[in-house]
């Protein structure tokens, strides 16, 4: 078996192993330092890379944002701003048919952008407006679908913990990726509110009492109450693309702004900065084990030269671009149903970057990266949210007494259409992704 | 987590590692902060922190490495249960035990390299760039959290051994992290 062979096979045995339940980050490790072994004859150089691997894995600057990401979203949570965002949305939102959903995606777009997490947003928020939804008559379909999908907010809108990983993966500029990803991210809030309109239409039970209307004076007043969101916002993100700082002192700003908050408002206490640092702790040790674990694979796919042979394949086999990018996108779709965001990523990127970099969009190389960056965001956070193990659905679903899994499926429907949908568009037109980049650069 | 006097001060030495490396983490972050101010005002006589850069890469390869044990303890890495889940709990407390033990030996390569590397820094007195900390000292601070890890690996090993083994195994539930 020649090694490219070799690494085309590790790829079903990985599969396999994962499906048995093996950690993730642990299966990516053991396939690359056998598939080592087995190419060198040796374990020599397995044991002579992991002298220094798990040592430049872990200190690596550029990584270190990771868990200083991790943080400010624990503290972000600790510090009632969700209480305030959801109020300010409700006044602005509430009054509409579905107006209590469509507020808890509003407070979730301004969570996102104070929040790199996933789960985090989803669970913070959730406490917050599960209980007013039900409160309001909300179906726990539509409760729990809502929320679940608005989670997805805090990867989709910048900062992103997903993003920054990409981004050194393919030594991409993460202050350009960040800029791209506003408008995706925003358009995803909107199209999930559309798709709460028309749920509530389709199915007019869904919905239960709207909020009364508020007037302007007030609207403009709670909104001026979430102030320390924008200001974190824009402190982190501005100072990332001004270049006042780097990714990783931003995302440390971002920190001790998100702990002076929740400092201020009383959310800190020593039991909620043990339990703030144990929930970083859990989920860092969960991202860096993946991390080394595709470190150790990349090393061996690299010395079997798998990548370059199927960039030369695509290239040869004279394949339509446009076919191998939705072949891609949807190869994602699939496997969001089963696996975590970040693991797809790292175990994709490297094989499909260099590809589809090969081929031709009409779009100038770094802009292409760029966009082809957001497209892979959107469709791996649709995998927390597509049955049968969406993450984001079985957090939202616990916390929602009374709901069956079932419910929560059929709940996030909606804005499953609204994802693929808004998928379609940001392929169709990679403008929607870039002209933010172009205008400010 | 069982009530043992060892599975207790396992889960104990666990989660103290965690806290200590979220209060490296934490100092990270008030070194960065202060450092950035200094800079800001350069003008007024004040500077950045010097090597601060070399102090955030210590202090987050710590907190990495001690934060590992207690994911672990937690259950809290990444997996797909769809498959294990629709056979019998023992099946799943099964593959839970296999893996845990390759677990337990990717802790020890990893800690046991980690030895290597650090005997390696010190043999050659190589340092940090600014600063001129000798590499083995930072390699000590990843060392702290490897070496729990490896406890917790193999305390993680008799745990799901003794399940699979057990008259009616539970199946094991995962805590995944974010």
């Amino acid at each position: 078996m020649s090694n490219v062979e070799l690494a085309l096979w590790s790829f079903p045995v990985m599969l396999g192993l994962i499906f048995l339940r093996m950690p993730i980050g642990l299966a990516m490790l053991v396939v690359g330092v056998v598939g080592n072994f087995l190419i060198t004859k040796s374990w020599n150089p397995s044991l002579a890379l992991f002298k220094s691997l798990p040592y430049s894995t872990f200190s690596s600057y550029s990584l270190s944002v990771v868990p200083l990401f991790l943080l400010m979203g624990q503290f972000a949570s600790l510090g009632g701003l969700s209480k305030q965002l959801f109020d300010a949305a409700a006044s602005w939102l509430g009054h509409r048919r579905g107006g209590v959903a469509m507020a808890a995606i509003g407070a979730c777009a301004g969570f996102g952008a104070i929040c790199g997490s996933s789960l985090a947003t989803a669970a913070t928020m959730g406490q917050i407006a599960l209980p007013e939804l039900r409160k309001h008559g909300y179906s726990g379909a539509l409760a729990t679908g809502t929320l679940a999908a608005g989670g997805t907010l805090g990867i989709l809108i910048p900062p992103s913990v997903i993003l920054i990983i990409f981004a050194i993966l393919t030594e991409l500029n993460i202050a350009k990726l960040f800029v791209a990803a506003i408008v995706p991210g925003l358009l995803a809030a909107i199209g999930y509110i559309i798709a709460i309109a028309i749920a509530v239409r389709v199915r007019p039970g869904s919905a239960g009492a709207p909020y009364p209307r508020v007037p302007y004076l007030e609207r403009f007043r709670r909104l001026a109450s979430i102030w320390p969101v924008l200001l974190i916002f824009f402190l982190v993100i501005g100072g990332i693309y001004f270049g006042w700082f780097t990714p990783t002192e931003a995302a440390a700003i971002g920190a001790a702004g998100t702990a002076v908050i929740a400092f201020l408002r009383r959310g800190l206490s020593r039991a909620s900065f043990i339990d703030a640092m144990l929930q970083t702790a859990k989920a860092t040790a969960m991202i860096f084990l993946i991390i080394l674990g595709a470190a150790a694979l990349n090393n061996f796919l690299a010395l079997s030269q798998l990548p370059q042979a199927a960039v030369n394949l695509v290239i040869e086999q004279g394949l339509d671009p446009w076919a191998v990018l939705i072949v891609m996108l949807v190869f994602y779709l699939v496997l969001g149903c089963f696996m975590d965001s970040l693991s797809m990523i790292l175990l994709t990127v490297p094989i499909f970057y260099p590809i589809v970099t090969a081929l031709d969009f009409g779009l100038p190389p770094a802009e292409f990266g760029l966009w082809f960056g957001i497209l892979v965001l959107i469709v791996v956070e649709v995998g927390l949210i597509t049955p049968p193990v969406g993450m984001n659905l079985f957090v939202i679903n616990s916390m929602s007494k009374g709901t069956s899994m079932g419910q929560t499926f059929v709940g996030v429907t909606p804005f499953l259409i609204s994802d693929i949908v808004r998928t379609i568009i940001l392929v169709a037109f990679p403008a929607i992704s870039l002209f933010l980049v172009q205008w400010l650069y | 987590m069982d009530n043992s006097v060892v599975g207790r001060a396992v889960f104990w030495l666990a989660r103290s590692t965690a806290i200590g490396g979220g209060v490296a983490l934490s100092v990270v972050v008030v070194i960065v902060v202060v450092s950035v101010i200094g800079r800001a005002l350069i003008p007024l006589g004040l500077g950045p922190i010097q090597g601060d850069f070399e102090m955030v890469q210590a202090g987050v390869l710590f907190a990495v490495f001690a934060f590992m044990p207690w994911c672990h303890l937690e259950r809290g890495h990444a997996i797909v249960a769809i498959v294990t889940d629709r056979f019998s709990p023992r099946f799943g407390a099964l593959a839970e035990f296999i893996w845990d033990l390759l677990m337990l030996v990717a802790a020890a390569l990893v800690a046991w390299r980690l030895w290597a590397g650090l005997f390696d820094k010190y043999g050659n007195g190589e340092s940090t760039f600014i600063l001129r900390v000798p590499l083995w000292i930072t390699y000590s601070g990843g060392l702290v959290g490897a070496l729990v890890f490896v406890v917790a690996a193999a305390y993680c090993v008799v745990r799901s051994g003794q399940n699979a083994a057990s008259r009616a195994p539970t199946k094991p539930i995962s805590g995944m992290g974010e």
